[in-house]
Order: C-alpha cells, then structure tokens, then sequence
C-alpha cells in the first residue's frame, strides 16, 4: 500500500499543475487583508481566520481543487492507459482506489496547511487584536480537521471520475458538488458530506451560528454513509471495466 | 467560416459534453431552488416573485457557469491536439487561427444557449409559483438580463479560452482559474465605484442586473472590451509565433 502510495507521488511529481494549484490556498488569507484593511477597523484574530480559513476555503475553494485532482488522478490513467498495465501486475482495484484516496488527503492537508500558515501571517501583517498562541492553535487544528474530512467528504467525485474515463462529467459534478455542499449547509447539513463537515468543523468556532440543531455523529454518518458507498460503486466500476 | 462552423456542430453533436453542459445547468437551477427553501423572517425566499429569477443568475454566474462554458471552450480547443486531428485539418489546409476563431463562435453560441436554458427553466418554476404575478414586462427584462449574461459572460472568460488554446494542454488551470475568477466576483461586487472594473460584475452592470450608473456602464463595457483585446492580443500572438517558427525552419532546412 505504501508503495502504491509513493507512485501516486512519483506520478505527481511532473504534474506542474498539481503544485500550482495550492496557490488557491492564498485567495481568502490574502483577500482577507484587502478588506480589512479597506475597513479601517482593528479586528480580533479569531475574526481572522473565520474568514481566511473557515469560510468560502472549506465551503468551495478546497472542495472545487479537490474535485479537479480526483478527476486529474483517473483521468490520467485512462488517458495514458496505465490502468490496463497495473490490472496486469496484478494490482487490488480496492488498493489502488485507497492510494488514490492517500493522495487527496495528503493534498487536502497540505492545502489546508498552507491556508493556516498564510492566515496567520497576514493576521500578523495586518496586526490583529487578541493574537495568541492559542488562537494559531486553534486555527491549525481545525484546518487538520477540515483536511481530513474534506478528503472523505470528495469520495463521491473520486468515485464518479473512476467510473468514467473522460474528465468533463466528473469536473461538471464536481463544481455542482461543492456548490450543492455550500447552499444545503442553509437548509439541511446532513445530508450531504460537504455540508455536514462544516457542521462538524463549525462546532467549537466561536461566534458561528448554525441554522439547524448540531448533531455531531449524525454529520460523521452522513459522510461515512456516502464514503462507503462511493467505496462500492467505484470498486464495482473498476470491476465492470474489465 | 460558415463550413468550419457547421463542422464545429458536427463535431459536438457526436460529444456528450453539451448534455453534461445542460446537466450542470440544471443541477444549478435546482440547488437555486432548494436556497428558495430557506426560510428568512418566517418566509421562504422562493415564496417572493422574481426571486428565483434574480438568484438563479447571479448564484449560477458566480459559482457554477462561467467555469462549465471555459470547460466547454477549452475542450473544442484541445481535443484536436488530443485527438491528433489538429495535423489532418492543417494538411487540408485550414487557417488555426480561423479555427480557432470558429471556436469561439461556437463557445459564445452555447454560452448564450445555457443562460437561455436557466432563463426557460427559471421561468417555468416561476410560472408554476407566481403566475398572476408575472407580466410580460417582467419576462422581457429577464429574458434580456440573461441573454446579456450569455454573451458577457464569454467576453468577460475570453481570455482564459485563448490562453487554454494558446497553451493547448492547460485546460485544467483554465478551469481553476475561471472558477476563481468567477467566485472572486463575489467579493470584488462590494468593492462600491471600483467594482464596474471587474469583468464579471461588469456583465451584471449591462445586463442589468444591478442598478449602475452610465459611468459604471462605460466603465463595464471598456472592462469587458479589454478582455477581448486581451484574447484578440494572445491568439494573434500565438499565430505569428507558429509562422515565426515555421519561417525558420524553413529557412535553416534551405
């Protein structure tokens, strides 16, 4: 498994695009600067970082970047047909699926790593009040928690881009997706995986307000309920290709 | 131009990609719809006249569309490098800088026809909900504001259309970068007399959408011509590269 997982990164390693697009992970942080600067108001850390890392990053940024990797990493195999060779090795479909899934959250993280480390230098540049350490704490715990879950949370597009063999219906469902995950986070969280990860991730943020009852194990099935049948649907794809 | 654009049609009638177009389409107009549920002072948005009309555009614009028309675009544009079909159509010979041009027309065409199906989609939903409330007045402002949308819209994402047929292969940054682009309208929306500059609000300014002023109109109508000079400024450039080039070689087999 671990070897199936350092390919996927040898794989990755010529893909230039992979790395640029963790530059997404920049827009909030730094538009965040912009405005508040332009607001001419002293504003506390945490306020911050809601905007940077725990709004508009979880609900469509890292969603929609996600969904293009998952599409890029089925998309190439099919492209150079190399699946047909790894079928010949023999490798687990189930393994290589899992692998594929190492590498969305090893992403995931990284972009979410990146998005903390960038909030809190741009809260520092702009001189936020109530900056502590406890606060960066915070923010890079949550942004471990929204990484992880995230990844969980794009199996339903991992799933779908297996299925398929070109790359425009698994992008199109993607971008539906994230912007499905974002509008029912109003009406009803668990039922979607996006959504009910920011209902999980939103738990402890001070000063957020939910529109429906926190029920914590309900958004864990919710997501463990489509991961698993994602799971299915992909392994039985993968199967039916052959 | 007429012959490369009924091959165009051709071409993407054997494709699915304008069904996945429409698919996208759709899906947007329903999750428009479930927002319409959410309830705001104990009353649900969708119960409003007009509101699902007026959110179904701007939500669309802003999230979901402009990226599937850049998809849509940059795929015409690089399936003939991926296919290899780009070496037939040069042997025959076809101007790339007309097919291109061909491309875009069609890019624009099918622009238009998406807003045209979220406007027809909208309006049965509206029909159905707020029937006596409707006028004719009200259809035509609307059936403007999207047709306006169409069009704006491909000129506002033109440049990122020429840039994926200039670079052939990044139709995977096109689309990162259309979608941020598109979502920053968001904010770049509450920029107050700055905003007219952005290519996305501008396409809301003339369509009509927001109530701007003639200033910002000009300011809108300069920022999207802009965007096409842009485009223009980046196919030509690439033509005359590929004839350098060819020139060259040329030259250094004599």
């Amino acid at each position: 498994m671990v070897k199936l997982i350092h390919i996927e990164f040898l794989k990755l390693r010529r893909r230039k695009l992979v790395w640029l697009m963790l530059l997404a992970a920049l827009f909030m942080p730094v538009l965040g600067v912009f405005y508040f600067t332009d607001m001419g108001k002293v504003i506390e850390a945490m306020t911050f970082y809601k905007w940077a890392a725990f709004s508009y990053t979880q609900w469509i940024i890292l969603p929609v970047v996600l969904g293009i990797l998952c599409t890029m990493l089925m998309y190439e195999e099919n492209r150079n047909n190399t699946l047909a060779q790894l079928w010949i090795v023999p490798i687990s479909k189930l393994k290589l699926f899992i692998s594929k899934l190492a590498i969305i959250l090893i992403y995931s993280l990284c972009f979410m790593a990146i998005t903390a480390i960038i909030s809190l230098l741009c809260a520092v540049s702009i001189s936020c009040a109530k900056f502590s350490l406890d606060s960066s704490l915070f923010l890079f715990g949550k942004c471990l928690e929204v990484g992880i879950l995230a990844a969980f949370s794009m199996l339903p597009i991992l799933a779908v881009a297996t299925a398929g063999k070109g790359y425009i219906l698994p992008i199109c469902v993607a971008l539906i997706y994230a912007f499905l995950g974002f509008i029912l986070l109003m009406i009803n969280m668990y039922l979607h995986p996006l959504s009910s990860m920011s209902a999980i991730v939103s738990r402890d943020i001070p000063g957020v307000v939910l529109n429906q009852a926190l029920n914590i194990p309900v958004a864990f099935l919710c997501i463990a309920l489509w991961g698993v049948a994602s799971v299915i649907f992909a392994n039985t794809a993968l199967k039916a290709r052959m | 131009m007429r012959l490369l654009l009924w091959a165009e049609r051709q071409k993407l009638r054997r494709s699915k990609i304008v069904w996945i177009a429409v698919f996208a389409t759709v899906m947007a107009a329903v999750i428009v719809f479930a927002q319409g549920q959410f309830s705001y002072s104990g009353e649900k948005y969708i119960s409003g006249a007009e509101w699902f009309m007026t959110a179904a555009q701007s939500l669309g614009t802003f999230f979901v569309l402009p990226a599937v028309i850049a998809l849509l675009g940059g795929y015409m544009i690089c399936r003939e490098e991926q296919e290899d079909t780009l070496k037939s159509l040069k042997i025959i010979p076809i101007n790339e800088m007309r097919l291109t041009f061909a491309k875009m027309i069609m890019t624009l065409f099918y622009s238009v026809f998406i807003y045209l199906l979220l406007f027809i989609i909208t309006l049965l939903v509206e029909v159905a909900l707020h029937y006596e409330d409707l006028t004719f007045e009200i259809i035509g402002r609307f059936l403007k504001m999207y047709l306006l949308n169409g069009v704006c819209v491909f000129l506002a994402i033109s440049p990122i259309i020429a840039l994926t047929a200039r670079l052939k292969k990044s139709y995977w940054l096109s689309l990162v970068f259309t979608e941020i682009y598109s979502f920053a309208g968001l904010f770049a929306s509450t920029l107050g007399s700055l905003r007219a500059f952005y290519p996305i609000v501008a396409v809301f300014n003339l369509s009509g959408y927001y109530n701007a002023t003639p200033g910002e109109m000009v300011i809108s109508a300069a920022s999207l011509l802009a965007c096409v000079a842009a485009a223009s400024f980046i196919l030509i450039t690439d033509v005359v590269k590929k004839r350098i080039i060819t020139l060259h070689k040329i030259i250094s087999c004599e």
